[in-house]
């Protein structure tokens, strides 16, 4: 079910309804998970299985390893418990990626070799739940925290439905403690609910899927030589559409469990007023990148090693994180990009950090436009279908095809740049601050204004059913 | 807050709502994948199946047809396409051995690739890919579609609003022909009927008719492929698609199946370019003579002939109950009924 269809809209008021209409905290409960299931379901019902067996399998491995006695077989039950999510993820994500790459190896060593191609299909959500699962275990190993008696409350923790399928990444630790107590219903935090809804599906309608996906799409799926022009707005086109999209489906997601008395942390912080990668990873996609920090990076030895192995651990960490986002070398590229920009850093701070000028106004806004297009040229990877789109993309974007063609409309043209320099703007003024506070300080008519504008323009829009961008991953 | 907001939004969708009735949009379903998608599921073993573009949309009557033929037509002609992605999706489907009545606009049932093709192919994958919240979603719609005038995906979303700005673009850009306006009324089997305002001349039939020939037109050859080497390209897709189409009668034929071209009514400019540009001797006659199948075009038969079409693609609403009449004992001798 997607946040901007209209059985949502009536699924979510008639969830909404019974919840807050059902006194006793356990009933609400079940609610919720009837309706987690009901809305994964509506997708492909027998992926609901999955889901379940894989929720009942950590919720039993947790108390296995909280029980076990020693540290080997603590460590035991863990590599069990990560070998079945990341085995289930490999199976249904990478299988053919696996095969495929395989075939080629081989083809190397002179073995002609035809796997089957296997006719998979890739559970939505699949890379969500199975952090979702895999952060109870993981915690529980950590001694960070406590297992929980409830299966349904770890089911729920799991599969609660706003975001089930493209994040935020909630782990257990964060979510099991607010089922231990029923939240009350309070007028201002479902308004503020609600705001964030709209604001999510208008992010996602109007900016991601009306104003700047068209533009994307016909740049990026163009085979042919583009100029420098219409490669840079198509790349930006994409930069602002992922970004209104999964910030989009965050807020939505936020906005929908906060209308149910639930809190989520932000995903997103204004990533493009970042001023640096490190600053950028901290505002993009916050829930993935510091649940790769706490359970792969510091385990590396994160920071605490020699230079060089530091080093080394960020490209591990983002080499994975870039094949988290899809079965392909194209996102394995798009990793390894961020991993080298973030070694760079840290090269550039220790070299110039402590330097008066590297801290003044111009350059900190020098460094956050190179910021910006650093990220930029690695979209090309993440959203090129393979190499040979990515180089041409590239070779467009630095002026290799001065007699290329020119495929944007004048109307495509404003509506990239328009979009984009508003949403710079306002990633550059709210960068210290947070979306709550600054409509806090906003006046009353403003934001109900706002509010109103943007309810309109999803209506006229008429919804869409383009799916999530990162429903794929 | 919440309540101004509410009597915001409501007041400006009710204003929309009354200006959008002002100027002649009507209440209807929009052509949605999901609707095809309906209707193709009403598709049983021995139908009577009609594919291709949006010719058949309009100028086919099904009431007609069913009185005429003696079974209910099921309406999966897609608009904007090229039929044979569906033609041959139905022939692949071995427990199908029905009738298929299949229009053919030469420039887009020969077309190679583009969004032609994707149009039908984006409607077969939403048939087998629809999941049950896309379905409720649909039904959710088309009770909205039949009470709100101005649910008109493809003539008044924002995007098309703000594509209708009159933005000059860069005299050297290669930018896709405007698409046309709503003109038509859908129902729940997808049969479509030219409104009124179109049918009768006045600004919106010379605007379609204007938007016709660029659309109609293929574009250049891309700067990037030698032209002849993309000629030579193009000469052996529309050879493959030939083959193809070949091999999909005959493999419909050997499961007792029917299969009937017919070549609808088009008229004035729309219907010069046609003509030069997929002349019949080397588009319809050599398919009806390599196929072997019955082939049935407008312009041999005087009674089919006297149609005009008043945006030059398609028949008013009342023409195409005439025409759907006239038609019907040359579908009944192409067929051997």
């Amino acid at each position: 079910m997607l946040f901007n269809s209209l059985t949502f809209v009536v699924f979510f008021a008639v969830v909404v309804t019974l919840y807050w209409s059902i006194r006793s905290w356990n009933p609400r409960k079940n609610l919720l998970v009837t309706a987690s299931y009901i809305f994964y379901g509506a997708w492909n019902p027998p992926f609901a299985a999955l889901l379940f067996s894989t929720t009942a399998m950590d919720f039993w491995l947790g108390a296995r390893i909280a029980r076990a006695r020693g540290p080997h077989s603590r460590k035991l039950w863990l590599v069990g418990s990560v070998a079945m999510n990341l085995s289930m993820l490999g199976f249904f994500k990478y299988g053919n990626f696996l095969l495929e790459n395989f075939q080629w190896f081989m083809a190397r060593l002179g073995v002609i070799y035809q796997p089957p191609h296997l006719d998979i299909l890739l559970p939505v959500g699949i890379s969500f739940y199975t952090f979702h699962s895999l952060s109870y275990t993981l915690d529980i190993y950590r001694g960070v925290l406590e297992p929980t008696k409830s299966l349904r409350d770890f089911v729920l923790a799991v599969s609660f439905f706003p975001q089930l399928v493209a994040g935020p990444i909630v782990r257990a630790g964060d979510f099991l403690p607010q089922l231990v107590r029923a939240p009350s219903l309070r007028a201002g935090q479902f308004l503020w609910g609600l705001l964030l809804m709209t604001l999510g599906l208008f992010e996602k309608i109007v900016l991601a899927d009306t104003m700047l996906s068209g533009a994307a799409d016909r740049i990026f799926s163009y085979p042919g030589p583009l100029i420098a022009l219409d490669s840079w707005l198509g790349v930006i086109a994409f930069a602002g559409q992922i970004f209104f999209d999964f910030a989009g489906y965050s807020i939505c997601a936020i906005g929908a469990a906060l209308c149910l008395g639930f809190h989520l942390k932000d995903n997103f912080r204004f990533p493009y007023a970042a001023i640096g990668f490190s600053d950028f990873w901290r505002r993009w996609h916050i829930s993935l990148s510091t649940f790769l920090r706490d359970y792969l990076y510091i385990p590396l030895g994160g920071n605490q090693v020699r230079p060089f192995r530091a080093a080394l651990n960020l490209v591990i960490v983002m080499f994975l994180g870039g094949l988290w986002h899809g079965a392909a070398w194209t996102f394995v590229v798009w990793g390894l990009l961020h991993g080298s920009y973030l070694v760079i850093e840290r090269v550039l701070r220790i070299l110039f950090e402590d330097k008066a000028w590297a801290n003044n106004f111009g350059t900190r806004c020098l460094l956050a436009a190179a910021t910006y297009g650093a990220v930029c040229i690695a979209w090309v990877f993440f959203r090129a279908s393979d190499f040979t789109a990515a180089s041409r993309m590239l070779s467009g974007m630095f002026g290799r095809h001065v007699s290329g063609d020119a495929i944007l409309s004048t109307r495509e043209m404003l509506q990239v740049i328009i979009v984009t320099a508003c949403m710079i703007l306002v990633h550059a003024l709210l960068r210290d601050t947070n979306l709550e506070t600054a409509v806090t300080r906003l006046p009353r008519w403003t934001v109900t204004g706002a509010w109103a504008l943007m309810a309109g323009a999803i209506i006229l829009t008429q919804g869409s059913s383009n799916a999530f961008i990162y429903f794929q991953f | 807050m919440t309540v101004i907001v509410v009597l915001f939004v409501c007041a400006a969708a009710f204003a929309w709502e009354s200006y959008v009735r002002s100027i002649g949009y009507v209440p209807t379903l929009n052509d949605t994948e999901d609707l095809w998608t309906q209707v193709r599921r009403q598709v049983r073993p021995e139908s009577l199946v009609i594919v291709g573009d949006s010719r058949p949309l309009f100028d086919l009557d099904l009431d007609e047809l069913e009185k005429g033929l003696g079974k209910r037509p099921v309406q999966i002609a897609v608009a904007g396409s090229c039929a044979y992605p569906i033609l041959a999706d139905l022939v692949n489907d071995d427990k199908f051995h029905g009738t298929v009545i299949c229009s053919i606009v030469p420039g887009m049932f020969f077309v190679p690739g583009g969004p032609l093709l994707e149009t039908s192919e984006k409607a077969l994958k939403r048939y087998r890919t629809q999941t049950i919240a896309q379905r409720a979603s649909h039904h959710l719609g088309m009770f909205l579609e039949e009470h709100i005038a101005f649910l008109k995906q493809e003539d008044l979303t924002l995007e098309r609003l703000l594509a209708k700005l009159p933005i000059p673009n860069r005299p050297y850009a290669h930018v896709p022909p405007t698409l046309p306006p709503d003109f038509q009324t859908v129902d729940h089997e997808r049969r479509m009927r030219m409104i009124e305002k179109c049918a009768q001349p006045g600004e919106l039939q010379t605007r379609i008719q204007q938007i016709w020939p660029p659309l109609f037109t293929p574009p250049p050859p891309p700067s990037y492929v030698p032209k002849e080497v993309f000629m030579e390209q193009m000469g052996k897709a529309v050879e493959a698609r030939f083959r193809d189409t070949v091999a999909a009668v005959n493999q419909l034929r050997a499961r007792g199946g029917k299969i009937v071209f017919v070549r609808f009514p088009h008229s004035g400019e729309l219907k010069a370019l046609e003509d030069r540009l997929s002349p019949r001797e080397k588009t319809w006659d050599p398919l009806i003579k390599s196929t072997g199948a019955p082939g049935i075009y407008y312009s041999d038969f005087p009674e089919l002939s006297e149609f005009h079409c008043p945006e030059w693609s398609h028949l008013s609403a009342g023409d195409s109950v005439e025409f759907t009449r006239r038609l019907v004992p040359h579908l009944r001798t192409a067929l051997g009924m």
